[in-house]
């Protein structure tokens, strides 16, 4: 197929596959711009070998995490890690309007299109439609830094507008983006076979097991060996290399984020099955047999808001342990001055600790929000493509009260259990380590200090609370697609 | 007819946008009466039938039941009315593809608030009488087309409804299969004094009702009828059931 050919029939469509494509180029345009804004924190020059050297601060900055070269990696991680959830955005706009598109491409493949042609059809719309976001992404970008740049009186910054990564490493990640929302759309497709007669998904036939969800276990395991392995290291004189200690955090909390997300498909059809076997009315019926037939669909949609849970809720943790070792020291300080006969004076730079975790939960919620317009679509999708059988229950007298509430039993059934595990799993990964916990003084005259580091209760009630208020509100805002679904007219769909 | 009629419709205008699919439709149904309405594709059949079981609300005339006007009451209203009072049969893709064979046919019940063990206990009773109870546990796609449309007449009669619309309710599947349907939805409305309103423009099954009711471009056609006539009356001399068993 000629390049021409390929692009006229992979844009081609009704308003909805226009929504679509529009949609595509709006969360990959959301993901460039995170993309680019780690590349610029990551291009403000580094002034000293050491981080902890004053003279390394790049005092132009106003912000304490831009101008503290040892703070700026994790600002640039928390950027990339914006990226996900937008790309999931991107992958779960590319079933808006499914079924309206698996007619276009049934009818292409009836004129004669290979089942590749017809794969690299949607893979070209994909990554058409990224490269379109990432390009004004990219402009929004240059545009953004000149528009932005505004030094205070003092002459400094708060934002880095003065610097700018390479022109080839924008035009790397610039091209990078559409290779990898394409790569994201062929592997999503992988299930997918298009006949002349329609689109045949082919779901997965054994019921979750529980072991991918067990992962969490020993994700926590490598974390918990952490604080062994560097009183090992410490005993014999040998500094842990960062990167060691880096690399068993990241291995240890992604095995976990990936033992949550595959464990809510074992939880969603335990939630079925139980729904399906108790449920005395017809929606908690109709949710349980629908989670039983796709699990899956949960682990798919929850993702990114489980991920955000799990993340905020080992944020808390830290944030807890951060607070007792604190308490600790000023206990022993306190010790110390009292011992001493001298005046306690206790630390005043607390808000600068506490401000970074503001600052990560601002990171969560920007994730968790772009997270539930996925979740509009995956939900709104849902309904909109079972609207047949919504419109015969209807026209049955089936009434829409039972469908919503059936709607709303899906979403919730899995999300409350798996919400209060993401948490959980997230709370025990700075348990792990730093330990229930910590010990201060103990030297000279300061007798031993130690204080229990509180579990963070009312930041995970808050987390998974949320997590379920956010589905829920979502779910309410889908319903909105319900009426529609259920006209008459759809009983002629053919 | 001397008997007052169980269902009517009177003067029934409908359009889709500028298109009228109806212009002006009157028709009454008798209880326990077969009706077919027949006609060319796009005549308003389907438009008719939706009207008539509250499905859509007409924009001009009336439709009664029990000489109670339908078409002024809410949705919820005739949503209930549906439930109870009416069964509805289409031509395919009407089972929730989660539900086995048997919570299909208990829904409407649990709908009313029957329990669902009794309900469980109802429907499997139904899928017996329509020779599909071993398939009780089944998925619908895991069933043949006939019999998933034995278990929507299950479902639809469940409630034991007054009157049954039939939309081409063997329009997908293959004669023997679309001819055994038809013999049990015959049967069963007849054991139970069911009216029935079936939508159709195959003689086959307009042999199967005692009664035809044509349209043509959105209006009663009374020269229409007789599509099924010369079917109707070999069933009646036993012609075409031979026919179908040799089969």
């Amino acid at each position: 197929m000629k390049p021409g050919a390929l692009l006229r029939l992979a844009l081609a469509g009704s308003r909805t596959d226009t929504l679509r494509v529009v949609l595509t180029a709006v969360s990959a345009a959301l993901a460039m711009l995170a993309i680019l804004a780690a590349a610029t924190v990551v291009a403000i020059p580094e002034l000293g070998s050491s981080p902890d050297d004053a003279a390394a601060w790049n005092v132009q900055y106003t912000v304490a995490y831009l101008r503290e070269p040892g703070l700026r990696p994790g600002v640039t991680v928390a950027l990339v890690l914006l990226v996900i959830p937008a790309l999931v955005l991107a992958a779960q706009c590319g079933r808006l309007g499914a079924p309206a598109r698996d007619r276009r491409l049934a009818s292409i493949r009836l004129a004669g299109a290979t089942p590749r042609q017809t794969m690299t059809l949607v893979a070209v719309e994909t990554g058409v439609a990224s490269a379109l976001g990432a390009l004004i992404a990219l402009g929004t970008y240059l545009l953004g830094r000149r528009l932005l740049h505004n030094p205070g009186p003092d002459g400094r910054l708060v934002l880095p507008t003065d610097v700018l990564p390479p022109w080839w490493v924008l035009a790397l990640l610039t091209a990078s983006l559409p290779l990898l929302a394409t790569g994201i759309a062929v592997v999503a497709l992988r299930r997918v076979s298009v006949g002349p007669f329609g689109v045949v998904r082919r779901q997965r036939a054994e019921s979750p097991r529980i072991w991918p969800g067990l992962l969490v276990m020993p994700g926590i395991a490598v974390i918990a060996v952490l604080e062994p392995i560097s009183a090992y290291a410490d005993n014999r004189d040998v500094a842990l290399p960062a990167a060691v200690f880096l690399g068993l955090v990241a291995t240890g909390a992604l095995m976990t984020v990936i033992g949550v997300v595959f464990g809510t498909g074992w939880i969603s059809h335990r939630a079925g099955q139980t729904l399906a076997r108790y449920a005395r009315r017809a929606p908690a019926m109709l949710a349980g047999r629908r989670l039983m037939a796709d699990p899956w669909a949960g682990s798919r949609a929850f993702a990114v808001v489980l991920t955000c849970v799990a993340f905020g809720a080992a944020a808390a943790g830290v944030k807890a342990a951060f607070a007792a070792n604190f308490a600790v020291e000023d206990e022993a300080n306190r010790l110390t001055a009292e011992a001493n006969g001298e005046e306690f004076v206790p630390r005043t730079d607390l808000d600068f600790y506490y401000n970074a975790f503001d600052l990560i939960n601002v990171a969560v919620a920007v994730a968790a929000l772009i997270a539930a317009g996925g979740l509009l679509v995956t939900i709104a999708e849902g309904i909109v493509s079972r609207r047949r059988t919504y419109a015969h229950l209807s026209a049955s007298g089936v009434p829409r009260s039972v469908l919503r509430r059936a709607t709303m039993w899906q979403a919730l059934a899995p999300v409350v259990p798996a919400s209060v595990v993401a948490a959980v799993a997230g709370a025990a990964l700075p348990r792990a380590l730093f330990g229930s916990s910590v010990t201060g003084g103990g030297y000279d005259s300061v007798p031993e200090v130690t204080l229990s580091v509180p579990i963070p209760f009312g930041d995970l009630a808050m987390l998974s609370g949320g997590a379920v208020v956010v589905v829920a509100a979502v779910v309410m805002v889908s319903l909105l697609f319900l009426r529609p679904s259920t006209h008459p007219s759809e009983l002629r769909t053919g | 007819m001397t008997a007052e009629p169980l269902l009517t419709g009177r003067g029934v205008v409908k359009s889709y946008g500028q298109i009228p699919a109806l212009r002006g439709v009157s028709v009454d149904v008798a209880e326990g009466e077969i009706v077919a309405v027949t006609g060319p594709s796009g005549c308003g059949k389907s438009t008719l039938l939706h009207c008539l079981a509250g499905i859509l609300t007409p924009d001009a005339g009336e439709v009664s039941y029990r000489g109670e006007r339908i078409e002024r009451r809410s949705e919820a209203e005739r949503s209930l009315l549906r439930r109870s009072e009416f069964g509805v049969l289409f031509q395919f893709g009407q089972l929730v593809p989660e539900l086995t064979i048997a919570e299909n046919v208990a829904l409407p019940l649990m709908l009313g608030g029957t329990g669902r063990r009794q309900a469980h206990t109802a429907a499997l009773t139904w899928l017996d009488r329509l020779g599909v109870a071993h398939l009780a546990d089944d998925l619908p796609g895991a069933v043949s087309g006939g019999e998933q449309q034995r278990t929507a007449l299950a479902r639809a009669l469940v409630t034991e409804p007054r009157v049954l619309f039939a939309d081409e309710p063997t329009g997908a599947l293959d004669t023997l299969a679309g001819e055994q349907v038809l013999d049990h939805l015959l049967r069963v409305t007849q054991d139970q004094g069911t009216a029935v309103i079936i939508v159709t423009h195959d003689a086959r099954v307009a042999a199967y009702a005692a009664r035809e009711f044509a349209l043509r471009d959105g209006e009663h056609d009374p020269s229409g009828v007789g599509i099924g006539s010369v079917r109707r009356g070999r069933r009646a001399r036993g012609e075409v059931a031979t026919e179908a068993r040799a089969r």
